[in-house]
This record gives structure tokens, sequence and C-alpha cells, in this order.
């Protein structure tokens, strides 16, 4: 091979190189810094959106890793929005790594029309970098989202620019949440059902069933020890479990220190009591979900608490009533110190926002068209299509208030039913729980007492009404990439690290000092500036409640 | 290296220029280019990130509109309560790992080849490496599950034998924890890291053994002057990268293992700190920050271990 045709040969390859190379950072480079071109809304201020008449199509990204989207248009419901709404939507999927899926969007700017995910922080850096559509100029040329929402939640959902950018998830104005004590009653019969209401009762209780039933769990406080934080709701009136997890407790018009509350400070001191005493599982941090129901379904505990009691319950129930009608579990009315008035102990909490939201994106085509999808879903119609399917299957008919009417196939197609309702269950992108709960209770309440859900019946006679209205605290934490969410960061791991640690003291005393430390970590961490920092935060949401 | 080229080019060639060389063995050498084209695009082209430690970076600004910051993260870092916490733990468990889990697969290597019985050598070798092939997903919640207080079958065992009255929290106590996660790791690629030394074994002229037992040689002098000596070069190698990678205890395991957080204070290392405060928040310059400070230190320690390596004759370049 001559020198001439192998230096050739070589300027090819790395021609091909570097033009790999030029193409990779390339593509790198403007990724980073492509301007998002702004498509304006159309929004003609004289004709709403109709769908049905002209096609929409728009993609949809759920940020969550355990959230994959069904294929649209694959089931009755969908096909139905698909037929009579022209209505079509592109599923972008977070495969189990939302994180990644979401930072990888915006880095590489091709963001999806609209992303459904949790309120906060990410949905403010979208806002802040100014790729959220507002949807105030919809508002009031679709009837639905503000009818049912109404104007308090959506103050409360504004931004700090006064604009709303978030279309709220099962939004509610009642009570609602899953947690509590459910009782196993075979247990609690055999032990003569003594009175349960107090601490007291609760300790004297547990006791007895570690001595008579040695194989037995005393008191199951579920994943992560939720169960724990109960006993800071039953301590003292008007606690509830959301101060545990946003580590602050409300004084006046300020937010305090959880470390040094006395309260908080005599619940741990009792979670530690019952700990040493093997009176909790003993695995109560480091257990799995599994772990709980398998313990809950076989009936290998006597008193079980934590914020999903009514989801594990019930298939639970189920199981041990199947092999004894006598069995199962009863949710009783949350335990509580001696002296605290039991009306006032809230073991779960709720706010009126909702659960999470959908934003549009300034990618979105067309943002009016979305919005009009958005708000038909969450009115009576698209509600009952999406939730229990077009109207021939599993209802027929209306009665008063909208409520579909079930059908022989609702009661009789349980399986198939069910499968299907957990398939439309991926498209409910904007839960009315108002409408979906009445009906509900409306169909539920022709049902005889003995057919009726366990779940409905724990919700609606105890859950619901131990739930702590939490609106006022919604959104008070700070951004992670800002001081105060580095402090919160730490003040965090504080939390858990003392919270467990507690429990594996050896006395009280051993509590109290570590407790002590805790509240000398935070300080150092800069707990105070943090707390300053929600406590304005809360302040306005007071504001924005009560200006309504 | 030295051999094999001299083996490609003929004898005399290494005066002639570089040219000369490069196109006798041209067919080699395009081999080579997708090997170094894959490095160069997803090893080097990436390096740029980097710089993200030294920007307070902005992830809609995008690589050239954040704003620089100089040291404004590593002092952060050095400065941050828990960073003298997740030194210590990441060089104890490295150590740990450095002279239990290193030298464990060797052994292993060195037993296995003792054993005549070939059937019988086989299915210990598949046993012992199958755990790797599981994901530490599994192998967590195997471990979990086993070391429980509530049913797990450790604590049965241990009670039926009536070595314990009650129940050990094994998974809550700082005190079990490095045991727990260094005797998982060990069980889990001790069979597969022990493949690379008994191919290294199997490497031995059988003819030295032959010599060595008419010189009346017993089996552990065999080992000793013999099998020992015959895989100390693949011994350097692997642990000149197991320095160099110190600094690296581990992250799957440890976050799965120590969900407990008051294992926090014994398990908490550079990895698992950056996931839980940089990643998780998405502070990404942080992370960059606290990930190239890691990088610097382990390159030093490969280099320094190196230079050990070289002063005994074989060092790795």
């Amino acid at each position: 091979m001559s020198a001439k045709k192998t230096s050739a040969l070589l300027l090819v390859c790395m021609l091909g190189m570097s033009m790999m190379l030029a193409a990779c950072s390339g593509s790198s480079g403007t990724d980073a810094a492509k301007p998002e071109g702004k498509d304006t809304a159309q929004a003609d201020p004289s004709k709403p959106f109709v769908l049905g008449e002209t096609p929409l199509t728009f993609s949809f990204y759920g940020n969550y890793d355990w959230y994959t989207m069904n294929p649209w248009g694959q089931d009755p419901a969908t096909k139905w929005i698909q037929d009579n709404m022209k209505v079509n939507v592109q599923a972008i999927q977070s495969g189990g790594a939302a994180l990644q899926k979401f930072n990888t969007m915006i880095a590489s700017g091709q963001l999806p029309d609209v992303i459904w995910g949790d309120r906060g922080t990410d949905v403010e850096k979208l806002r802040k970098a100014g790729k959220l559509v507002a949807l105030d100029p919809y508002l009031e040329k679709y009837p639905n989202l503000k009818k049912w929402a109404g104007e308090k939640t959506l103050n409360m959902l504004r931004s700090e620019d006064g604009k709303l950018y978030q279309f709220p998830n099962w939004y509610t104005k009642n009570p609602m949440g899953n947690g509590g004590y459910a009782i196993n009653n075979k247990i609690y019969k055999e032990l003569g059902s003594p009175k349960l209401e107090t601490f007291d009762d609760l300790y004297a209780y547990l006791k007895l069933v570690k001595e008579k039933y040695p194989e037995v769990v005393p008191f199951e406080v579920g994943l992560q020890g939720q169960g724990i934080d109960f006993l800071y709701a039953g301590m003292a009136e008007d606690r509830n479990v959301g101060q545990v997890s946003l580590r602050v407790v409300p004084d006046g018009n300020e937010l305090k220190s959880l470390f040094s509350d006395p309260v908080y400070r005599e619940s741990m001191i009792f979670a530690n009591t019952l700990f040493r005493e093997k009176l909790i599982t003993q695995d109560a941090i480091t257990q799995t979900r599994d772990q709980v129901k398998e313990k809950v379904n076989n009936g290998r505990v006597a008193i079980y608490g934590d914020f999903d009691t009514t989801v594990l319950g019930t298939e639970a129930n189920s199981m041990l009533r199947a092999k004894d009608p006598e069995g199962g579990y009863t949710m009783i009315w949350p335990l509580h110190k001696d002296g605290v008035d039991p009306k006032k102990v809230w073991v779960n909490e709720f706010d009126s926002l909702g659960w999470n939201v959908s934003a549009i994106t300034t990618s979105a085509k067309n943002p009016e068209g979305i919005f009009a999808y958005l708000d038909w879903l969450t009115g009576e119609e698209g509600e009952r299509v999406i939730f229990w399917g077009p109207e021939g299957m599993y209802w027929q008919g209306t009665n008063d208030k909208g409520a579909p009417v079930y059908t022989d196939k609702y009661k009789n197609e349980v399986e198939e039913r069910s499968k299907l309702m957990a398939i439309w269950d991926t498209f409910q992108w904007a839960g009315n729980t108002a409408f979906i709960d009445g009906s509900k209770a409306e169909n539920e309440m022709n049902l005889p007492e003995d057919k009726r859900d366990w779940a409905t019946v724990s919700q609606t006679g105890i859950a619901w009404k131990t739930s702590f209205d939490a609106t006022e605290f919604g959104n008070i934490q700070p951004l992670p990439d800002s001081d105060e969410g580095m402090i919160l960061q730490r003040v965090s791991d504080i939390a858990d690290k003392v919270r467990a640690k507690a429990l594996f003291a050896k006395d009280e005393q051993e509590v109290i000092s570590l407790l002590d430390k805790a509240e000398q970590d935070a300080q150092k961490a800069g707990y105070e500036k943090l707390l300053k920092f929600e406590t304005a935060k809360w302040q306005e949401n007071l504001k924005k409640i009560k200006g309504n | 290296m030295k051999k094999r080229t001299t083996s490609v080019s003929p004898p005399g060639a290494d005066h002639k220029s570089f040219w000369f060389r490069f196109s006798r063995q041209l067919d080699l050498q395009l081999m080579v280019i997708p090997a170094m084209a894959l490095i160069l695009i997803f090893s080097y082209l990436p390096m740029y990130g980097v710089l993200m430690a030294f920007q307070d970076y902005d992830i809609f600004q995008g690589f050239l509109h954040s704003p620089w910051v100089g040291l404004k993260h590593f002092k952060m870092f050095f400065e941050a309560p828990e960073f003298w916490t997740v030194m210590r733990n990441t060089f104890v468990i490295s150590a740990l790992r450095l002279l239990i889990g290193f030298p464990a697969p060797i052994l292993l290597a060195l037993i296995l080849n003792e054993i005549s019985h070939l059937r019988f050598k086989r299915i210990i070798q598949t046993v012992s490496y199958l755990p790797h092939f599981l994901s530490w997903v599994i192998v967590s919640g195997f471990v979990a599950s086993m070391l429980a207080t509530d049913n797990g079958s450790i604590n049965m065992l241990l009670q039926r034998l009536h070595l314990v009255n009650e129940p050990v929290n094994f998974l809550s106590i700082p005190e079990y924890f490095w045991a727990i996660l260094i005797g998982t790791g060990v069980w889990k690629e001790i069979g597969f890291s022990a493949i690379v030394y008994l191919a290294a074994i199997a490497g031995i002229n059988p003819e030295i053994y032959e010599a060595a037992s008419i010189d009346g040689a017993s089996r552990l002098k065999k080992i000793w002057y013999i099998t020992l000596p015959g895989i100390t070069g693949v011994i350097t190698i692997f642990i000149i990268l197991a320095v160099g990678d110190i600094l690296s205890a581990g992250f799957e395991d440890i976050l799965l293992l120590a969900k407990n957080p008051v294992l926090q204070d014994v398990s908490d290392v550079i990895d698992t700190y950056v996931y839980r405060v940089g990643i998780r928040n998405s502070l990404f310059s942080y992370a960059a920050a606290v990930g190239l400070f890691k990088s610097v230190i382990s390159v030093v320690l490969l280099t320094a271990a190196n230079m050990m390596a070289r002063k005994l004759g074989r060092s790795l370049w």
C-alpha cells in the first residue's frame, strides 16, 4: 500500500470522526440554548373551542415512576371519546424513571403539551422559566372547572404572579383520607371487647394481646412507621399528622420547631415505650409494603393503623371474612390521650386542591383546545365516561343529581369491571371528587348494609370525619435549589433520624436528649430561617383563603 | 503490549517512522477505531459537563448561559455538616471491601482449584456465581425478609437454637450494618469474581506442579509457591483498580439495605449523599461538584497505587 493511499484513507477516517463529533457537540450545544418557540394561545375571544367539531391531538406526560398511561382508544371509554369528541392523546411514558425523563425533556427543549404531576417544585420551575400557559383567559369561557373547584381553590392554585397555571385533579370541598386504626375483630372479641378510646386503653389492650397471643403483632404501624404519627395526632387537640411530615407546629401566627414541641416529645416518649416493650412492630421502619400486607392479610396483627388502612384493610377484611364470618377488621375512632376531645383528633388530612395537577406547556399548539378537553373531563359527562365508561355498559341514564344509575352488568361483572376501571383510572387527570364520591354514595345507599364496600363504610363513618383541612399549609415548603431548600433537606434528614432513633432509645431520658440534640443540630442547619420562610408562605395562604 | 506489536511488525521496524509502522498494521488500527469512537463519544465528550460544578447550573438556561460561581459548590460540600461522616463511611466501607471482599474470591478460586471431582467443582462454581445475576433490588428484598425481626428466618433459626431469647433487629442496629453490607456483597459477587482467578490458575504450566510433586512439595506448599505466584499479575492489576475505586463504596446496595434512618450515620457514603441531596433535589451543580471531587481523589489514588506497583515491577501502565 503506498504512502499516499494510506494517508488518504487516514484522512477519510479522521474526517468521519470529526463529523461525528461535530454532530454531537452541535446538538448538545443547541439543545441547551434553544429558545422555546412561543406558540401564542390562539384564544379567539369570541368563540369557545368546541370538542367534536375540530379534531384535537396532544401529547401527555405523567411525571411519576409508577405511572403508565394505557394506549388511547383501545378501551371503550377512550374509544368513545375518540369517536365523539375527536380527541387523541399521545402518551409520553416515564419508563419508570420520571425524574430523569423530566429533566431530559427540559434540557432538550422538547416539552410535552401537557405535564401531569405533583404541584409545587416542578410546576414552579417550569413557570419561572416561562414554559407554561396561563389558564385564566379560558376560565370564563368553559364552565366546569370554575363551577366545581370554586374560586377559593383556584386562588390557592395561582402562582406568585397571580395567574393560574395548574388544572387540579381530585380537588374537593369535602374531607377525604384513608388512614385510621382498624382492630382485628376476632382477637378483640376473644379478649372480651375491652374499651378502646384512650391511649391508656390502648396500652392495656396491647399488653393483653402480647401476653395472650405471643405470635401476633399487637400494633402494626405500617410502612415507615406511619401509625406512630397517629400518636402525635392523639396527644393534644387539633394536632394533625401532616405537621410531623412538614416538621412544623403552628402556634398562633407562627410555625415553631417540631423537636422542641412538648406534644411531639410526649408522643415520641409514648412511641418509645410501646416499641421498647415490643408492642409495636419491631420492623416498623424497615419493613416493605409486602411484609405489612402479609401480616394484615393473615390476621397476625391486633390493631393496624397507617395512612392506607382502608386500602390494605379492604382486601384483608374480605380474606379473613371468607375464612371466618366473625373475623375481619373494623375501623375505630382514633385513639387519644385522656382528656383530649376525640372530635379534635385528626389522623388524616386533605386539602381542597386535591392530589395533583395538569399543566399545559408552551409547546402545545392548541392550549385552549386542551383546556376545553380537561374542562369537559372534569364536568359531569366527562367524569361519568372516564370513571364508569360510556353509557350503556355499566350505567344507563342518570338521576336528578347527575349520578349514573348502575346497570345489572355493573353488579355482576365485578372482575371485568374492576379491570376496566383500573385502566380508565390512568386517564383520570381532572378528577372531580365531589361528583364522583357523591354519585358513589347515591348508589351505595341503595345497597343492603352487608353488601356495602368495607372501604366506603370505614371512610364515611370515620376516616373522612377525622380528616384535617390542611389547605392553608399547601406549598409552604421552599424550592430545593434555594438556601431554604438546602436547610429543609438537612432538617428532614435530622427529623427522620431522630424519629427512628427515639424508637430504639433505651429509656425516656434518652428520648429527651435525642430530641434536644436534634433541635440543636437543626438550629445549626438554619431551622429558624426555614420556619420564618414557611410562616410567611402560610400567612400568604391564609390571606388567599380568607380573601374570598 | 510490546509482545503483540513485535509479533505484528517485522523485526527491525521499531526505528522506522510512526507512519510507516502505522501503515503496516492498518487493518488492526481500523479495528480499534470503533472502540476509540465509542470512548470518545460517551466518555470524553460528555466531560465538558464537569464544568457544571463551577456554575450555578440552570436546566432551562443550559450550560452556555448558566452563571459561573467558581468553587462555591465545593465549599458547600466541605462545609456541610455531613462531610466528615460521609467521608469516614466511604473510606471505612471501601477499606472493608478491599480487606474482605477482595481476597475472598481469590480464596474461593484456590479452594476450587484443589477439588479434583469435576462435577462437584462445576456445581459449586455455578451455585456460587448465580447470585451475581440477581439485581440488588431482589437481593436486598431477600436480605430484608431474612433478617426481619418478625418472621425473619435468621431470627427464627437463632431462637430455635436458643442462641438468642428475643429476635434481633439486625437492620436497625448501626453496629451490624457494615458486616451485613460486606457479607451480602461477598455472597453476591464471590463466585463471579473468582472466574478470572480460576482462568489465571488454569494458565499455569502443569509441569511445574509435577516437578514440585517429585520434589516432595505438599498441597499447601504448591499453592503457596506455585499457584499464588502464578496469579500475582492478575491480582496486582485488580488491586490497583480496586484502590482507584476506593471512593466508590457502593450505591445501590447501601441505598436498598440502609432504609432505616438510624443507619445514616454509618451508611451515608459519597454516592448515596450525591443521590439524596444532589440528584433528588435537582441540584445538578452540587452533585457535579461532589462527583468531580470524588473523581479527582480516585485518579490520585489510582496513580499512587500504580507507582507502588511499578516499584514491584508489575504496573498497569
